[in-house]
C-alpha cells in the first residue's frame, strides 16, 4: 500500500485542481474514444428495499446504488482517499463546524433533469427526516456528519426502540443546511468534524431528482440517478441490469456498456458458473471454494486476495468485575495464536490484527497493539497469574448463524493451551439474539464483535467503538482522555487529527477493553472474459476496471 | 437340495428338545428364545460387538491414553498417523480419543432413552389393552396426538425451548436429547403393547385366572405382561439404534447434544465443511456410529425372531 501516503493530502481545502492530480494516477488509461460495449455479470444479491440510497445498508442494493449515484467525493479504488467527484470544492470555516460545497455545473440525472444544491439538500433533509425511516439516517446525526438541526427532525426511540415521529412533518428540513446558489451550499454542523468531506462521499449522501421527491413509486419502479450508469431492469431474485449514461459528466469513463447483477441462491452457484465463464466477478468465495485452497488452484491469477476495512474483534463487558484488569485482558490476548486460528479456520483469508484500525485506512500504524496482540504462551501465562487468574470457564459467546464456530473453538483452544483456563463458546442462534444481550449488557464473558468501515477514516473506527456511550460501545468502555482526544481531533486538520487518533488508540493498548483478532480481506475472482478487475477497500468491484478482453 | 439340510436341521432340533424334556425342567419362552439365540451367528456377532461399544461407553480409557480435549493448533486436520491413528481435526484434536469417548453419550442417548419409551410406552399400552373402554380411548387417542407430531419438528421444539449453554453439566444436555426422544417415541410401544395386550387377554389361560377369582393385578403382572412383552423387547433393541442415529442427526443440526459433551454427531457435523481437505475427520466417527447402530439393528433383529414361535 505504498499510495496510502498521498491519501487525504488534500487537507483542509479541496480544489478541482488537487482532484485532477489524483485521477491522473487512476488506472483508466484514457481510452474514452473507444466506446464502451459489452455485458458483464457480477455475482449480485437481492436488495433488501428499493434502490434508494438512504434505505440501503447492505450490499445487494448498495453495489447497485454505487453506480447509479456519484456523491460530492469518490474514494480512490485503491487506497479509499476520498476524491472529489460531483464537488468542484469542499471547504471548512476556521474550526471544521461550517462547510461550504461548490458542485460542478453542467451535470444532470438520467431523465435530463439537472443536479443542482437543492437537489443535495432536500436529499439529505430526506434521509434525516424521521418519517423517511431511513437505515442510514445516522450519518446525517451526531454519529456522522452532525449537521445543525438534525435533532428536531430525527425523532426519538421509545422504550421498544421504535421511532417515534410525533410532532415532525415529512418535508421538515435541517436548519443547518442552506442554498446559497444554484450550485452552492452551506452546511453548518452541531459541532467540529474534520472528516466531513470523506463522510459524504458514502452513498446516503447522493443527491435525488425532483421525480423522487413527487412520485416515489414511480422512481422505485425505475431509480433515477446522476451516476455512470443508468437502471434498465430489475427481476426480483433474478438480476438488476444497467446500462452506460451517455451524457455522464463524471472523468472516469465506464469500460462495459451493461453491468449485470446476477442473483443467485448460494455462493456455490455463482461459484460454478464462475468456472464455466457465465459469471464474471465474485466478491465473496463461498466457504466450499476456500476450503483447501480450491479457489485458488482452479481460478489461479484470476482471483485475489485482499484486505478490506474490516475489523473483527472479541469485547470484555467491562460491568462484569472479573473482567476490569487491564493485565488479566492483555494476558488473554497474548494467549491468541492468531495465525494458527486464521489457518485453522479461515484457510488464511484473513490477516492477524496488530491494532485497532485496518491496514486499508489512512493513518494505520503497524504494531499499534504492541506484544499485547503478539501470540506468546509463557508470557500470557505468567501476565494472567500474576493478574490473578480467572476462575471457572470463559466464554467466547457469538451467533451461530454467521459462521463463526470455527473461529471461536480454535480461539478457546489458544487460550487454554496457553493459560491453562478452561474456554467454551457459546453459541446464540441468531445475530439480533446476541445484539439484545449486549446492547441489554447482559452478558456474563467476552462476545465476539465486528465493524465494517462507513467510509475511510480512523474516526470511524474509534469513535462509534470506544467513545464514553457511543452507539457501538458494547462493552462499555469509558476513559474521558480517549474521549478528550476525539474530541479534539474533530476540530483539528485531517493530519493533526489522524496524530490524535493514534494517540487515542495507544490509550486503548493500555486498556485492552477489546482484543483486535484480525482484519478483514477480500477474496474475489473473475471469469476468463474480462480483463483484471480492480477491487476497492469496500470490498466492491471498481466500475472503471470492468473491460471486456479483445 | 433343500430337503436332507432342513430335515437334518429338524432331526437336532428334536434331540435337544429330548435332551432337556430329560432333566425334566419345563421350558419358559425366555429359555427357549435365549436356546435359540446363542446359536445364531447374527446374534454372536452383534453381542461381540456391542460388549465392545459399551466396553468403550464405560471404561474409554482401555482404549485410549490420550485426553480427547488435549488440542493444539498447530497439528490442524493432520491425516491419519503412526502418532494419531485417525488423524487430527480442525482444532487438532485426537480424532481417535473424541471417536472413543463418542461413544459414551452416544449409546447412553440409546439405552436410557429406549428404556424410557419402553417402560412408558408399555405399561401404557397393558393399561389400555387390559381395560379397554375408556381408558383405552383416552390413551390411545393421547398418543395419536403424539404420533402426529413429525419427529424433527417435535425435537427442535424441545431442544429449543430447553438450549443448553456451556457450564450445562453433560448429564443434563444428555437428559435433555433422551427427553425430546422419549417424548416422541413412546406411543408407538403403547400402540404394540396394547395390541399384543388384546390378544393375550382373551386366551384361555387368562380367562382361566380370571375365573378362579385372580384381581385384575395378578392378571396383568402374572398372566398378561409376561405373555405380551415379546414383541416390545425386540422392537426396543431395534429402535436403540434407531435413537443413537437420531441424537446424531440432532447433534449434527447442532441442537442435540452440545460441546463439552463429545458425540459422533457433533463430530461428523463439524466434519462436514472439511470433506474435500479432511475425510479422516468425518469417516473415522461416521464408521462407529454405523458399526454400532448395525450391531443393535442385529441384535434386535435376532431377539425378534428368537421370540417368535411362528419362526422356529
Amino acid at each position: 500500500m505504498s499510495m496510502r501516503g498521498r491519501g487525504l493530502a488534500f487537507g483542509a481545502v479541496l480544489t478541482a485542481a488537487a482532484l485532477t492530480l489524483t485521477a491522473c494516477g487512476g488506472d483508466s488509461d484514457d481510452t474514452a474514444a473507444d466506446p464502451a460495449g459489452g455485458t458483464v455479470n457480477i455475482f449480485g444479491s437481492q436488495p433488501q428495499n428499493p434502490l434508494v440510497p438512504v434505505l440501503t445498508n447492505e450490499t445487494g442494493g448498495g453495489n447497485v446504488i454505487d453506480n447509479l449515484f456519484t456523491r460530492l467525493v469518490d474514494y480512490n479504488p485503491e487506497t479509499a482517499a476520498p476524491e472529489l467527484a460531483m464537488a468542484e470544492s469542499i471547504e471548512p470555516s476556521e474550526g471544521n463546524t461550517l462547510w461550504t460545497i461548490k458542485l460542478k455545473p453542467g451535470w444532470k440525472f438520467h431523465d435530463g433533469t439537472p443536479v443542482t444544491a437543492e437537489s443535495f439538500v432536500k436529499a439529505w433533509n430526506d434521509g434525516a427526516n424521521c418519517n423517511t425511516g431511513a437505515l442510514n439516517q445516522y450519518f446525517f446525526g451526531p454519529d456522522g456528519v452532525n449537521i445543525k438541526g438534525y435533532d428536531a427532525v430525527a425523532g426519538t426511540y421509545d422504550a421498544e426502540g421504535n421511532l417515534d415521529c410525533a410532532g415532525i412533518e415529512p418535508d421538515a428540513g435541517m436548519e443547518g443546511l442552506k442554498v446559497v446558489d444554484d450550485t452552492t451550499f452551506t452546511a453548518e454542523l452541531a459541532g467540529p468534524v474534520s472528516i466531513f468531506a470523506t463522510i459524504v462521499g458514502y452513498s446516503a449522501f447522493a443527491p435525488m431528482p425532483e421525480i423522487y421527491f413527487t412520485d416515489r413509486p414511480a422512481f422505485e419502479a425505475k431509480p433515477i440517478g446522476n451516476g455512470p450508469y443508468q437502471f434498465v431492469s430489475a427481476k426480483a431474485n433474478e438480476s438488476i441490469v444497467v446500462t452506460e449514461y451517455p451524457d455522464y459528466q463524471g472523468e472516469k469513463k465506464a469500460q462495459v456498456k451493461d453491468i449485470n447483477y446476477k442473483i443467485y441462491q448460494t455462493p456455490d452457484a455463482a461459484y460454478v458458473d464462475l468456472l464455466a465463464n457465465n459469471l464474471d466477478v465474485i466478491d465473496t468465495m463461498p466457504a466450499t471454494a476456500l476450503a483447501g485452497d480450491r479457489w485458488k488452484t482452479e481460478l489461479g491469477d484470476r482471483s485475489i486476495l485482499k484486505p478490506v476495512g474490516v475489523f473483527q474483534s472479541v469485547t470484555f463487558p467491562l460491568y462484569v468485575e472479573e473482567f476490569d484488569n487491564p493485565e488479566l485482558r492483555k494476558a488473554i490476548s497474548m494467549a491468541i495464536d492468531r495465525e494458527s486460528v486464521i489457518s485453522v479456520a479461515f484457510n488464511n483469508t484473513r490477516t492477524p490484527a496488530d491494532g485497532w484500525v485496518p491496514p486499508v485506512i489512512e493513518g494505520y500504524q503497524p504494531g499499534a497493539c504492541g506484544e499485547a496482540c503478539t501470540f506468546d504462551a509463557a508470557k500470557a501465562k505468567q501476565m494472567f497469574d500474576d493478574a490473578g487468574g480467572f476462575d471457572g470457564t470463559l466464554t467466547i459467546a457469538y451467533n451461530a448463524d454467521g459462521g463463526h464456530k470455527e473461529w471461536v473453538d480454535a480461539t478457546c483452544v489458544s487460550i487454554k493451551n496457553a493459560l491453562d483456563v478452561e474456554c467454551q463458546g457459546k453459541a446464540y442462534p441468531t445475530f439480533a439474539e446476541l445484539r439484545n444481550d449486549v446492547t441489554e449488557d447482559k452478558m456474563t464473558g467476552i462476545f465476539r464483535t465486528g465493524w465494517q468501515m462507513d467510509y475511510p477514516s480512523m474516526q470511524n473506527f474509534l469513535a462509534p467503538l470506544y467513545a464514553t456511550d457511543a452507539g457501538s460501545n458494547d462493552g462499555g468502555y469509558s476513559n474521558p482522555a480517549f474521549d478528550t482526544l476525539l474530541r479534539d481531533a474533530a476540530g483539528q486538520t485531517p493530519e493533526e487529527a489522524i496524530a490524535s487518533y493514534q494517540q487515542a488508540t495507544q490509550l486503548l493498548a493500555e486498556d485492552m477493553p477489546v482484543i483486535p483478532l484480525w482484519y478483514g480481506a477480500l477474496t474475489a475472482g473473475w471469469s476468463e472474459n474480462i480483463e483484471t478487475p480492480v477491487f476497492t477497500p469496500f470490498g466492491r468491484v471498481d466500475w472503471t476496471s470492468l473491460k471486456l478482453k479483445g | 437340495m433343500s430337503n436332507p439340510i432342513s430335515a437334518s436341521l429338524e432331526a437336532t432340533d428334536q434331540q435337544g428338545a429330548l435332551g432337556t424334556e430329560g432333566t425334566g425342567k419345563p421350558r419358559s419362552l425366555g429359555r427357549d428364545a435365549w436356546e435359540d439365540l446363542r446359536r445364531r451367528p447374527l446374534f454372536l456377532v452383534s453381542a461381540v460387538l456391542i460388549t465392545i461399544f459399551m466396553l468403550m461407553a464405560i471404561v474409554p480409557q482401555l482404549f485410549t491414553r490420550k485426553d480427547p480435549r488435549e488440542c493444539d493448533l498447530l497439528r490442524s486436520r493432520q491425516p491419519p498417523s503412526s502418532e494419531a491413528w485417525f488423524g487430527y481435526d480442525s482444532l487438532g484434536c485426537d480424532v481417535y480419543a473424541n471417536t472413543i469417548y463418542g461413544a459414551r453419550s452416544s449409546i447412553a442417548v440409546g439405552l436410557i432413552t429406549t428404556v424410557l419409551v419402553a417402560l412408558i410406552g408399555s405399561s401404557l399400552g397393558t393399561m389400555a389393552g387390559f381395560f379397554g373402554g375408556r381408558t383405552d380411548s383416552i390413551l390411545s387417542r393421547t398418543a395419536d396426538i403424539f404420533f402426529g407430531i413429525p419427529f424433527l419438528l417435535g425435537a427442535l421444539l424441545v431442544l429449543i425451548t430447553f438450549p443448553s449453554e456451556p457450564d450445562t453439566p453433560a448429564w443434563q444436555t444428555i437428559m435433555k436429547v433422551v427427553v425430546a426422544l422419549t417424548v416422541l417415541g413412546w406411543p408407538t410401544f403403547l400402540r404394540l403393547m396394547r395390541s399384543s395386550v388384546i390378544q393375550v387377554r382373551s386366551s384361555d389361560f387368562v380367562m382361566a385366572a380370571r375365573s378362579l377369582g385372580a384381581p385384575p393385578r395378578r392378571l396383568i403382572r402374572k398372566h398378561v405382561v409376561p405373555n405380551s412383552l415379546s414383541p416390545v423387547i425386540a422392537v426396543a433393541t431395534i429402535s436403540l439404534g434407531g435413537y443413537i442415529v437420531a441424537e446424531a442427526a440432532l447433534s449434527f443440526l447442532g441442537i442435540g447434544l452440545q460441546p463439552p459433551v463429545i458425540s459422533w454427531g457433533s463430530q461428523i457435523s463439524e466434519a462436514v465443511p472439511w470433506l474435500r481437505v479432511a475425510p479422516h475427520m468425518l469417516f473415522f466417527p461416521a464408521i462407529f456410529l454405523s458399526f454400532c447402530v448395525l450391531s443393535f439393528m442385529m441384535l434386535g433383529d435376532a431377539v425378534k425372531d428368537a421370540l417368535d414361535p411362528k419362526l422356529r
